[in-house]
């Protein structure tokens, strides 16, 4: 992780932390400061996966903006719930 | 609420400064409505996250989550499990640094 002072290439992480207290049934539950870390790169991934595959398929349109159409065409396949064979192409964006 | 508005408004900040990344990556513009729509996407996705988590730690009797609980979340796919496992290695061996420093 590329440094220590609260961000982790993207999402802070104090926000992380409130993103999930946010949706926590139980109060109790708390988010050790590694796994808040941790969160912050899976999120950066998923936006960056998010944005490529939009770029991509605008590209594949012919096309130098990405709009939301762009953004729906790739969305089912994006959202972690669609499926155990889901392909993230992130090899790229290694830190 | 005003907190999930002041949330909502931080991950729209961070979506947009890693859009800008993927833009001049891949050499494409992004327009205002989706950077919006993936902000809004990744708001919503972190509900489902969240809720794993919970469920996850709960399921393991603890109330605290932990990295182990993050990597069950990656698991769907090899290449993000890869990714995660990594960062999380990195992770400790920092923290086992930082002790070794005391």
């Amino acid at each position: 992780m590329e440094e220590r002072d609260g961000r982790a290439g993207g999402f802070r992480k104090d926000t992380v932390e409130r993103l999930l207290r946010l949706h926590f049934q139980d109060g109790r539950i708390r988010v050790s400061a590694d796994a808040q870390l941790l969160m912050a790169e899976l999120l950066k991934v998923f936006v960056r996966e998010a944005a490529a595959r939009a770029a991509r398929q605008a590209r594949a349109e012919d096309l130098n903006k990405v709009d939301t159409d762009q953004l729906e065409k790739v969305l089912p396949q994006l959202v972690c719930n669609s499926g155990p064979e889901l392909q993230w192409e992130q090899d790229e964006y290694v830190c | 609420g005003a907190l999930s508005g002041r949330l909502k408004a931080a991950v729209h900040y961070t979506v947009g400064c890693l859009c800008q990344e993927v833009a001049e990556d891949k050499d494409v513009e992004f327009s205002k409505q989706s950077i919006a729509a993936i902000s809004e996407i990744t708001f919503r996705q972190c509900e489902i996250f969240a809720k794993d988590l919970e469920m996850f730690a709960r399921h393991a009797k603890r109330t605290t989550v932990n990295t182990e609980d993050v990597k069950l979340l990656a698991r769907r796919s090899n290449s993000l499990l890869k990714y995660i496992t990594q960062k999380s290695e990195e992770l400790a061996s920092t923290n086992m640094e930082q002790k070794e420093k005391k």
